[in-house]
């Protein structure tokens, strides 16, 4: 397992639009793999390239819902959206703060898996959430740009530990 | 993208906190509320039935799951035990959750809170509770009566002990049901602003539902509004929450014009700013209290009453105050006390009270009342309430306090609507029983301190 070092909103790489991914590379595999561990590490649901400094065309998310499994969707593309949600979100290159975000609550994505073989997603809810705000990385864009009213503090409270 | 927050977590979270760490449900509660402010009407509403209803519930929900898992309650780690708590509450008492939710929720609820291990049997007793819930066999009436109550309204069997040998089966049963009954809220006109007419013309036109009390006709119960904040009423000063049988207090004070009135333990202030309304703006109220941030807030309720005769002050009713000495013509004694009449707003504290606390809380209030009287001018009165039921901080303490004090019971009848007249209340005190009475629980006695001592 290997974890990168997660940007922090500031950083110029966070409002930089990325690169289409031509070809899958043992780099790439390697970079997807982190990508992973990274987000897990961070009790995160999604995470984009960009916020480990790279420029690429990348997203993984797992919302954690059972029965679900890591979605890694490169070159995604927004085909459809539908309806509306209004609701808290939170970025890992924002740690400790929230701000109420509209989305729609239904997004169908086309994009590349880890072969590179295209595929179609559909997502609702926090699926659809996920997907919007990963893809707006790719564009360089941050939930902020979107928050309505003010951004909160939230506090992580610390898992605790089983004793057994 | 973060993980949003979890509103079964925040549930866990406030539950283990009210029952671990002996932390007030309301308090907690209104501090989460307020802290996830940002969270939507509906969410909100799902964390206070849950923490709310698991709590009133906690003594089935508890037996419930002991038919299902071959641990005890007890014996489980806390969070695993309030997890199954919520969860089963959900499953018995939330129709609109699907059982299914309430299952893989609390599963990764626990991976997630570090009891990896203990996935599998929170998952078996989930599972086992949601396919046979209706199959469970609880107690029976007729040979477990006193278990048969503890089970089926969550009273802890000393405290429906105590009840029964007090007020019978029957009326302690009609008691425990009542309890769990949710009322619309109790408001009391503030006749200086408005009449009685006026503020329920105003209510009405807000779309409320309002119902006159039986007992006070400036008393109203309404119901049907989101938030108290919003009724212009409230906000115009028209009205003020407060439940009947503590209107009563100051009904049976009865101050006349000009008296000087001292109320030793004051917070919120409902009393004493009645009393200072009855008194037309003559004579003088004094609301003490302990708490300096109790203190500053019935401050702020006194300047938006706009009224002149009263103010608070922080002053500790267990330390004899020689200033005061037999100077008041009224002085409520609103004691600190168990709080079993109000256990409707607050469920956790059935559990929190034991025989032992009890004693305690009594030395506490013996020592007040020893203080209390001693402002009384000979002649005065002396007002003792408590919002709980049974005799140990009531009658018995009004007993303890006639032996050792120049007073006697003076009946209250002339204050009352014939609905509550009794033997007793001619004796002089009056126990209000939820069910049984329309009010919370709540005790109240008038005494009179001799002329000659």
């Amino acid at each position: 397992m290997a974890l990168r070092n997660i940007r922090i909103y500031g950083d110029e790489i966070l409002t930089k639009p990325c690169r289409p991914v031509q070809m899958m590379t043992p780099r790439i595999k390697l970079l997807i793999r982190d990508m992973l561990d990274t987000m897990y590490d961070a009790n995160g649901v999604g995470l984009a390239a960009p916020q480990v400094g790279i420029l690429k065309q990348i997203v993984v998310i797992d919302i954690g819902e059972e029965g679900s499994e890591a979605l890694v969707l490169i070159n995604p593309e927004i085909l459809e959206t539908d309806g509306e949600q209004t609701g808290q979100e939170g970025c890992l290159s924002l740690p400790g703060q929230a701000g109420m975000v509209t989305r729609p609550n239904y997004v169908k994505v086309k994009a590349l898996d880890e072969n590179m073989h295209e595929r179609i997603v559909e997502g609702t809810e926090l699926l659809a959430r996920a997907i919007c705000h990963e893809c707006d990385h790719l564009k360089g864009i941050m939930y902020v740009e979107k928050v309505e009213g003010d951004l909160f503090e939230v506090t992580d409270e610390p898992e605790e530990a089983a004793e057994e | 993208m973060t993980k949003p927050v979890n509103l079964r977590e925040i549930c866990l979270g406030v539950l283990m906190e009210i029952t671990e760490e002996e932390a007030y449900s309301h308090v907690v509660l209104h501090q989460t509320l307020e802290k996830y402010q940002y969270l939507e009407k509906r969410d909100r509403a799902f964390i206070s039935r849950t923490v709310e209803g698991t709590l009133e519930h906690m003594i089935q929900l508890d037996y419930i799951i002991e038919q299902f898992s071959n641990v005890p309650v007890y014996n489980m780690k806390p969070l695993i035990r309030n997890l199954l708590r919520m969860s089963v509450y959900q499953l018995k008492y939330m129709d609109s959750v699907p059982d299914s939710a309430v299952c893989n929720e609390a599963v990764s609820l626990a991976q997630r809170k570090g009891f990896y291990n203990l996935k599998g049997f929170v998952n078996g007793v989930l599972r086992n509770t949601a396919r046979r819930l209706s199959q469970v066999r609880y107690p029976d009436p007729q040979q477990e009566p006193l278990h048969y109550l503890s089970v089926k309204y969550s009273y802890p069997v000393w405290m429906l002990n105590k009840w029964v040998s007090q007020f019978g089966y029957e009326t302690t049963e009609v008691m425990c049901k009542d309890l769990h009954m949710s009322r619309g809220t109790i408001v009391r006109c503030n006749l200086t602003k408005a009449s009685v007419e006026e503020v329920i013309a105003d209510l009405t036109s807000q779309g409320i539902t309002v119902r006159r009390h039986p007992y006070l006709d400036y008393a109203l119960e309404i119901s049907n509004y989101n938030y108290i904040g919003s009724v212009s009423a409230f906000r115009k000063g028209w009205i003020l929450v407060q439940d009947v049988s503590s209107m009563l207090v100051s009904e049976i004070a009865a101050p006349n014009w000009g008296d000087y009135c001292l109320d030793v333990c004051a917070a919120p202030g409902g009393k004493s700013l009645h009393m200072a309304e009855k008194l037309m703006g003559s004579g003088y109220v004094e609301a003490r209290d302990i708490s300096e941030r109790k203190v500053r807030l019935m401050q702020d309720t006194i300047e938006r009453s706009e009224m002149i005769n009263i103010r608070a002050m922080r002053m500790d009713a267990t330390l004899l105050d020689e200033d005061s000495r037999q100077k008041a013509d009224i002085v409520l004694a609103d004691v600190p006390c168990s709080g079993l009449g109000v256990i409707r707003k607050k469920q956790d504290i059935k559990y929190k009270m034991s025989e032992k606390q009890q004693s305690d809380i009594i030395r506490i209030q013996r020592r007040i009342l020893t203080n209390a009287q001693e402002y009384v001018r000979p002649g005065g009165t002396l007002v003792y309430s408590t919002c709980t039921i049974g005799a140990d901080e009531n009658q018995f303490n009004v007993k303890w306090f006639l032996e050792n004090f120049p007073f006697h019971l003076e009946s209250i009848d002339p204050y009352i609507c014939d609905e509550l007249k009794s033997r007793t209340t001619a004796g002089g005190f009056i126990q209000l029983l939820p069910g049984v009475h329309a009010s919370d629980g709540f005790f109240i006695a008038r005494l009179r301190r001799d002329q000659e001592s």
